[in-house]
């Protein structure tokens, strides 16, 4: 354990001198790599491609296990990192979303949250999970956080004022705590007609308070 | 506008997950609200990604691992064992996690996402005070949610470290400027300063060392220190 531990500090050295030489890499090499892991993650999302999930795992296995040896100063742990992490990558495949980033960045942010957990776990001992709150990974908020901030009580008086299918939606979210698919469930409209109608009336709320308070 | 933001340095600690709960908690829920610092935390977590995972990362440390492994004997064996095993589960489908809201004093607020699974805790209050203490995991800082009622303020304090006040809701001043939500306040051992808030606000605060109230009557409110943060 200790052999490790110590390797992996001179590693550390090894690494900063390495990513100065990494300043000349070739672009376009860097930018093909990147369309590749992208088109494995799109098989394995599609088709449950588990030759191109191989592939992707003897890529990044090596890189997560090396930075949990790193951030968490055992073999064990770090070894955790990568099944969970590549756990994640493989069942979850179908909701990156190249719009947002690139496959490296999408695998970091998984790795890097369990990381923040498991280290918690270990110095502190603390059980709980926080890291998919502070870094979301899985579902895009801004949008519709910047709406659902502004949603307080003074809000809730001006929903009656929505029209029905609107007040419906956002009602069952903010007073009955539904979660969106469990509305969707509940009313038989799909996931995305409840999205937009509450977008519609988070807009619509703004609007008529923007009359009332300003 | 909001005009107080985390410095760089902080975004990038966030970025690579290095700061304590309360910290990367205050950091997130600002950047939920600032589209600013959002960007920018997006441009540091692809550096990084890029660092750990990106084509050239650890080459040298790469070969390292799977001697080490290959030492131990069992990098193929583990490595496809775990691969098996992984490539037998199914998809899972993302969850809609809803917003949080948390009631004081007869109001709701939804409350920024990083804090969703960590407001199950009571509110105690003093007067226009109202504080719901999360869990902190380090011994020295504590996280709240404070929520200060109209015409409300707190009695002049200084720190023994640095406060960090987030604003959520409503709007509150003290002796160096007027704040809106998303203001991401810092704080340090040699500021004093005493909040107001004329509407009321609510608040998200971590200190690294618990306050200490210094001017005349107020002395004897420290133990009050204790129950606000
Ligand atoms: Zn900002």
């Amino acid at each position: 354990m200790q052999n490790i531990q110590s390797q992996s500090h001179q590693s550390r050295y090894d690494k900063a001198y390495v990513r100065q030489n990494k300043q000349t890499m070739d672009d376009s090499k860097s930018t093909q790599l990147l369309t590749e892991l992208k088109e494995q993650l799109v098989k394995v999302a599609n088709q449950r491609d588990k030759q191109a999930y191989a592939e992707l795992f003897s890529y990044f296995a090596p890189k997560i296990l090396n930075f949990g040896n790193q951030k968490l100063s055992s073999q064990g742990l770090a070894m955790d990192l990568v099944q969970e992490t590549m756990t994640t990558v493989w069942t979850k495949a179908h909701l990156f979303d190249a719009d947002k980033g690139s496959v490296t960045t999408w695998v970091f942010t998984i790795m890097r949250n369990r990381c923040f957990d498991m280290l918690r776990k270990v110095q502190h001992n603390k059980e709980d999970t926080f890291g998919d709150d502070i870094w979301p990974v899985f579902e895009s908020p801004q949008a519709e956080e910047q709406e659902d901030h502004i949603l307080t009580a003074k809000m809730l008086k001006h929903v009656d004022a929505l029209p029905p299918l609107q007040r419906q939606v956002v009602k069952g979210i903010y007073l009955q705590e539904l979660s969106q698919q469990e509305l969707s469930t509940k009313l038989s409209v799909p996931l995305g007609t409840i999205k937009s109608r509450l977008r519609l009336g988070l807009v619509k709320l703004r609007s008529i308070l923007e009359k009332h308070y300003d | 506008m909001i005009k107080f933001h985390p410095k760089d340095e902080m975004l990038k600690q966030h970025a690579n997950g290095q700061l304590h709960l309360g910290l990367a908690t205050a950091v997130s829920a600002h950047c939920e609200l600032c589209s600013v610092c959002r960007d920018k935390l997006k441009q540091y977590t692809a550096a990084q990604a890029e660092q750990h995972l990106g084509e050239q990362s650890n080459d040298d440390i790469q070969t390292e691992n799977v001697a080490t492994l290959g030492n131990l004997s069992i990098a193929n064996i583990d490595f496809s064992d775990m691969l098996k095993q992984i490539t037998q589960l199914a998809p899972v489908e993302a969850t809609e996690s809803q917003r949080t809201i948390v009631e004081v004093k007869g109001t709701q607020y939804a409350l920024p996402r990083a804090l969703t699974n960590q407001v199950n805790h009571n509110w105690s209050g003093f007067g226009k005070i109202s504080r719901m203490r999360l869990n902190a995991d380090e011994n020295n800082s504590r996280a709240s949610l404070l929520h200060i009622d109209a015409d409300g303020e707190i009695p002049e304090h200084s720190h023994t470290g640095r406060e960090i006040t987030l604003l959520l809701e409503g709007n509150f001043e003290d002796e160096f400027s007027q704040y809106v939500p998303g203001d991401f306040i810092e704080l340090d051992a040699n500021h004093q300063h005493s909040p107001k808030t004329i509407n009321g606000c609510l608040c998200y605060t971590v200190v690294d060392a618990p306050l200490h109230f210094t001017k005349g009557i107020s002395k004897i409110l420290n133990p009050i220190g204790e129950l606000i943060y």
